[in-house]
């Protein structure tokens, strides 16, 4: 199964490609360098014959028929022409001289110029049958003269190169084809190893992991995104879990006190105002339950970052002021002095309702967690980093170690439990700020809470 | 009001909500005729003259809004009041830029969306084009922006004023909070909590307080109505 993936993998469609272009590159430089040889070689031979030949024409031109016939003699018994073949007849062919019995058929229509024939029935001493190569004339008298050489041993030498070529062409396709698969067998292996994870995780569950080999190689630092996208996956699912399990709790808490009213005045007789104030306890309930569910489809749109379309050039400043304004009345009632300080145009690129949403919230948790007759400060200004808004108030504060906490959904601090509020507010705070890219910094005002957004990232502290 | 002003078109395709509708508004007074659906809103809008349409965004077989472009397209001039489940600030702006002129979020409360319809239903009316506006023993000049009781000025601040405005414009009629947001705020979204109770609280404060008869009375679960005695 593994070897039909291997095959059937794109990897190893790929090596195939690259072996085939390299294969035929280092074909087409080992046929080059065999014909270069080839003619070399032959072009040496060929030079050799054609001297051979001028000299026996130049003793014609000297001493005539007698004298080349002398010359061929002689030089058939010398031990440094073994390998030349000579051959002079007359116009009707008749051998005079030579060692070669007749004109060889191969010859006999090209009067001139050079062949190639099988010596067959030349130096009846020879072993094999030599392969001859050969010029061919007519002297002045008529007479042909043919001078030759073996070049047997040439041929052997040349087609043991080519031999040698095709077997190392050979042997480059079947080590490229091997190695290749090897490679890809790996490749496919790691791959399938991903694979049989995320079915692994389709299936049971999303605690199963990717192995590493430890190789540091580029598929272990694959492995390892995948790893901590799952872990990253795992965390988001248990945080979704844990949502869902505090909605649970707030929505069942008012949906049971309905339901119970409701059967109780089921069975109980009907009286009319009873079942007026019964009504509107359930209906005051019910937009309890909707207003949970709106904040919770609120933050998941604005989480989802769709709101960006909508951004335009906002001044931060104359928000917060409309926040203040609003509150006002509110800090009134609860005794709370809330001063607007800062800048007056601090301008960011941003959603103009959900920025006031998101600084409404901070108010409000700031009046309603601060001290009673405490100070409330909205600043808003220009500051090195970006534009800054800071909401603090001189109340109780919130723990260092639970800072990070707060933004989740429902987390309420145990001593604010019971107060009105549903646990949402700072996540909402948190979504609008991150879809404005901007940082909230909690810092502990002594006595009291500062929130601070930063709507660029501000010097990193050192 | 002429009795086709009080005529109104429900487009709602699901018939629980539709009955509701009808029921409540007809006990209101009002004249309902009813479209299941796109093609059927299409009709009616074209061959009746309505003091409001009602409008779901989601139909089987159009999109509310493409319902109201074209019957928009066709000359209707009566307001639109989109009611649908679509309830993201984006989805409410987008549905009053495509020419509607108020926007409910299922689900709502009936005084509500009552309170909403009278305030669209006075859109045809003519606005008086009067500098000083008078309830009781009320007055606000729109010029000077200030308001009197009996003579004696009472000391607002710009958007507390602007609150009056908005409630004695709407003099008698139910004025729900979220209408106060986004009239007065211009804010498209339920801050969820009372803020608005206590702004208003303090405004009344301002406007009632030592005074012969209350103006600003609460409704219970909706908002508020400004109204002197008979």
């Amino acid at each position: 199964m593994l070897l039909t993936k291997t095959l059937s993998s794109s990897t190893f469609k790929q090596a195939l490609i690259a072996i085939g272009t390299f294969g035929v590159i280092a074909s087409a430089i080992l046929i080059y360098v065999y014909v270069s040889t080839n003619s070399y070689v032959r072009n040496r031979t060929d030079r050799a014959i054609a001297t051979e030949y001028m000299s026996l024409h130049n003793i014609y031109d000297r001493a005539g028929r007698d004298g080349v016939i002398a010359s061929i003699r002689e030089r058939m018994t010398d031990k440094s022409f073994a390998d030349n073949l000579y051959l002079l007849t007359d116009p009707s062919l008749s051998m005079l001289a030579g060692n070669l019995r007749d004109w060889p058929a191969a010859a006999a229509a090209a009067t001139t110029g050079w062949t190639e024939f099988r010596a067959i029935d030349s130096l009846p001493e020879a072993a094999t049958v030599p392969l001859v190569r050969a010029t061919t004339g007519i002297l002045p008298n008529g007479d042909r003269l043919l001078v030759g050489r073996d070049i047997s041993d040439i041929d052997g030498f040349t087609a043991q190169i080519k031999t040698a070529m095709i077997l190392i062409i050979a042997l480059i396709f079947v080590v490229a084809g091997v190695v290749s698969i090897l490679v890809t067998r790996r490749t496919v292996g790691r791959i399938e190893q991903i694979n049989a994870t995320s079915r692994a995780i389709m299936q049971s569950g999303l605690d199963k992991r990717i192995p590493l080999r430890g190789s540091n190689d580029e598929w272990d630092r694959v492995a390892e995104n995948l790893n901590s996208m799952l872990d990253r996956i795992e965390a988001l699912m248990g945080e979704v879990k844990q949502v869902s399990d505090n909605v649970a709790h707030d929505l069942r808490t008012p949906l049971t006190r309905m339901r119970g009213r409701l059967e109780k005045a089921l069975h109980n007789s009907r009286i009319a105002d009873h079942d007026q104030a019964l009504i509107s306890d359930t209906i005051t309930d019910l937009d309890a339950v909707l207003r949970i569910f709106t904040s919770i489809t609120r933050i998941a749109h604005i989480e989802t970052n769709a709101r960006k379309g909508a951004f335009r050039t906002v001044n931060l400043a104359e928000i917060a002021g409309e926040v203040v304004e609003l509150y006002d009345a509110a800090a009134e009632q609860n005794g709370t002095s809330l001063v607007l300080a800062g800048d007056c145009e601090v301008v960011v690129t941003g959603d103009r309702d959900l920025l006031f949403d998101a600084v409404a919230n901070l108010v409000d948790n700031a009046i309603k967690h601060g001290r009673v007759g405490g100070h409330v400060v909205v600043k808003v200004e220009n500051l090195e980093g970006g534009a800054v808004t800071s909401i603090t108030d001189d109340g109780p504060g919130i723990p260092a170690d639970q800072h990070q906490r707060v933004f989740k959904r429902f987390y309420r601090l145990e001593q604010s439990r019971y107060a009105p509020g549903n646990g949402l507010g700072l996540s909402l705070v948190a979504a609008v700020a991150n879809l404005h890219g901007a940082r909230i910094e909690m810092l502990d005002n002594a006595p009291g809470l500062k929130f601070k957004l930063w709507f660029s990232p501000p010097p990193l502290p050192v | 009001m002429t009795g086709g002003h009080r005529r109104i078109l429900v487009v709602e395709d699901d018939p629980e909500t539709a009955g509701q509708l009808i029921e409540q508004l007809t006990t209101s007074g009002y004249w309902v005729d009813l479209a299941s659906s796109g093609a059927e809103a299409l009709r009616h809008g074209a061959a009746n003259d309505y003091a409001v349409i009602t409008i779901d965004r989601m139909l089987p077989d159009f999109d509310g809004i493409a319902v109201m472009r074209q019957l928009r397209d066709d000359g209707i001039a009566a307001p639109f009041l989109i009611i649908s489940a679509l309830g993201e600030v984006d989805d409410k702006v987008r549905g009053l830029r495509a020419g509607g002129d108020d926007y409910l979020v299922k689900p709502f409360s009936f005084l509500e969306l009552l309170a909403r319809l009278e305030a669209l239903g006075r859109r045809s009316e003519t606005i008086a084009k009067e500098t000083i506006l008078r309830v009781g023993d009320l007055a606000i000049d729109l010029i000077s922006r200030t308001a009197s009781r009996r003579g004696k000025e009472i000391l607002l601040l710009p958007r507390e004023f602007q609150l009056l405005e908005y409630l004695v414009r709407n003099e008698d009629r139910i004025v729900s909070r979220a209408m106060l947001l986004q009239h007065v705020w211009d804010l498209h979204f339920d801050p969820s909590t009372n803020i608005i109770d206590v702004y208003v609280g303090r405004l009344r404060r301002k406007v009632d307080d030592l005074q012969a008869y209350p103006l600003i009375h609460t409704v219970r679960g909706v908002g508020y109505c400004l109204r002197a005695p008979d």
